[in-house]
């Protein structure tokens, strides 16, 4: 139980991507929401999916993680078809919610070790691992308030402790952010890499803030209708010259179409 | 109408509820005095008389009442745990789901008296019976309850919980046993009341010991000041019983925000 296969020894080939879509697609009730999409993120990557509302962003998430299965194409994460496999992932992806999702009976870091407990770790063992995530998402002190005693910012920490907590390979981060102003969830969003980077994770993140996809991101995937691809492009480095960083923002903005940018400080205001 | 007035705070009203109740105690105690001056004592015997057969009670007959709390308790429990588990697969198995709601259906269109009547034919014991009669009544509220429970579930929820991938028994102790904890005590709330009118009159009916069988006996025997005195004492342990609940309730829930406990 505490030596857990790692996606390196339970794939087998170290090169294969973490995540692999290739022409998947799927409709709700004859609704066609996703047509034809292909993409891959390679291990200790962050890629983060930009597309206007309803583009599919979080369908592609619930592919990932294995709740839904797709009509067409395949879906890989570590090589297991995480719909068919869906036990075999097993402690290797947690996913942070676009909004925080947590059990209003249990106090923060009660919420925090659920994903321990349901692995299987020992229950002491579980909290200190939770109570060191939330300190490490700046919640020490509030371990022990109950849900409804804490702030919306302070919500979206414990659920992201609560992801990181398991000390999955892959992240899959649902847009958590948005329901709050705009320089908090800039701010855990900037944590959430840090803590992605330090930690190695490879991490599939959905974003409305251009801004941030760029400064965070390895690559920005922008989703148009159908998630169709409709840009695809690695961030140039802070320093680079020729692709420069404001010349991507453009691209980006030009890819989302003309109401992207009016839409997201919508959605940040709320 | 109501619902738009401020709600008052909590210890104002609790005052308040405690005043009222003895102002209606009092206008009672003061009607039943004045009344028993005018007609026989068999009709309505004086709050001195009651009083009096009160004591006898407490001092004497104090065994029928823990008989009949007893049972009250073991069946409440039984009925509990057996309801709860009916509607836990009633949630999880959609293939069981329809045969158990069909038996649970039918079970609650039957009359608590055909319960009563049926008992005392297949059953010699009085325990029996009456548990038999208590669980037959009590076990759809909760059974169903607790399915409701279980459909009133966030999808969000269990779309988070699922995202670890837990098992089966996982799901139902980390998610469903917590969220359907206030189900059962709003059922015990409700049912309580009710259970305890039900179990004095299978006592009545289907049992020599117990406070429905003393009842049955004082009005037989003319002694209105006993039946008076019960009738006082079952107010009186309906109302600690739903001060329990309300107590148990608090310490359960106590991770509720304030007012949805009140
Ligand atoms: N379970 C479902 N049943 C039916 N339709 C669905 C379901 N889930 C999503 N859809 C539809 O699929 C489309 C894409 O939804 P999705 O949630 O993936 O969008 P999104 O890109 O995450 O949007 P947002 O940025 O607003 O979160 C929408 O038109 C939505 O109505
Ligand atoms: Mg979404």
């Amino acid at each position: 139980m505490s030596e857990r296969p790692t996606f390196s020894n339970c794939a087998g080939v170290g090169t294969e991507p973490v995540i692999a879509l290739d022409g998947v697609a799927k409709s709700f009730a004859g609704f066609r929401v996703i047509e034809d999409l292909s993409f891959r993120v390679r291990r200790g990557e962050i890629v983060t999916l930009l597309g206007r509302t309803g583009a599919g962003k979080t369908t592609v998430l619930n592919l990932v993680m294995g709740t839904l299965q797709p009509d067409a194409g395949s879906v890989r994460v570590a090589g297991h078809d995480p719909f068919l496999q869906f036990k075999a992932l097993r402690g290797h992806m947690a996913v942070s919610f676009q909004t925080d999702r947590l059990l209003p009976w249990r106090t923060a870091v009660e919420n925090a070790e659920l994903g321990l407990l349901i692995l299987g770790r020992p229950k002491r063992e579980a909290r200190e691992i939770a109570a060191s995530w939330l300190d490490r998402v700046g919640l020490s002190g509030a371990e022990n308030r109950y849900v409804h005693e804490l702030s919306g910012g302070m919500r979206q920490r414990v659920s992201l402790a609560r992801a990181l907590a398991v000390d999955p390979e892959l992240v899959l981060l649902d847009e958590s952010f948005s329901q709050l102003d705009h320089i908090t969830s800039s701010a855990l969003r900037r944590d959430f890499c840090n803590l992605a980077r330090q930690f190695e994770k490879t991490c599939l993140m959905v974003t409305h803030r251009i801004d941030d996809a760029i400064e965070m991101a390895d690559r920005v995937i922008v989703l148009g209708a159908k998630a169709r691809i409709r840009l695809e492009a690695t961030v140039p480095s802070a320093s680079a010259v020729g692709q420069t960083r404001d010349g991507l923002r453009r691209d980006i903005e030009i890819a989302l179409g003309p109401e992207a940018e009016q839409e997201s400080s919508q959605q940040e205001r709320g | 109408m109501e619902g738009l007035a401020p709600r008052p705070a909590a210890r104002p009203a609790a005052i308040g509820d405690i005043v009222a109740m003895s102002v209606v105690v009092i206008a009672i105690l003061v009607t039943m005095h004045v009344v028993s001056g005018f007609v026989p004592d068999y009709i309505m015997p004086s709050p001195a008389a009651v009083a009096k057969a009160g004591w006898k009670i407490l001092t004497g007959d104090m065994l029928h009442v823990m008989a009949t709390v007893g049972r009250l308790m073991l069946a409440l429990l039984f009925s509990m745990v057996a309801g709860v588990l009916i509607g836990l697969i009633m949630g999880v198995s959609a293939s069981i789901r329809p045969f158990l709601r069909a038996l649970v259906v039918i079970d609650t269109g039957i009359p608590a008296l055909s319960w009563i009547l049926l008992a005392v034919f297949w059953f010699k014991d009085p325990e029996v019976r009456i548990f038999f009669i208590l669980t037959m009544i009590l076990l759809p509220f909760y059974a169903l309850n607790t399915y409701d429970g279980i459909r009133a579930l966030p999808k969000d929820l269990v779309d988070m919980i699922e995202s670890f991938r837990p098992s089966r028994w996982q799901i139902v102790r980390y998610l469903i046993a917590p969220h359907i904890v206030p189900y059962i005590l709003l059922t015990t709330k409700t049912v309580v009341g009710y259970a305890t009118r039900m179990v004095i009159f299978a006592e009545l009916v289907a049992a020599a010991v117990g406070i429905g069988s003393r009842m049955g006996l004082a009005q037989s025997s003319f002694h209105i000041d006993e039946v008076m005195a019960w009738t006082f004492l079952l107010v009186v342990l309906n109302m600690i019983l739903q001060l329990i609940v309300s107590g148990v309730e608090k310490i359960a829930l106590k991770w509720r925000p304030e007012a949805s406990v009140r």
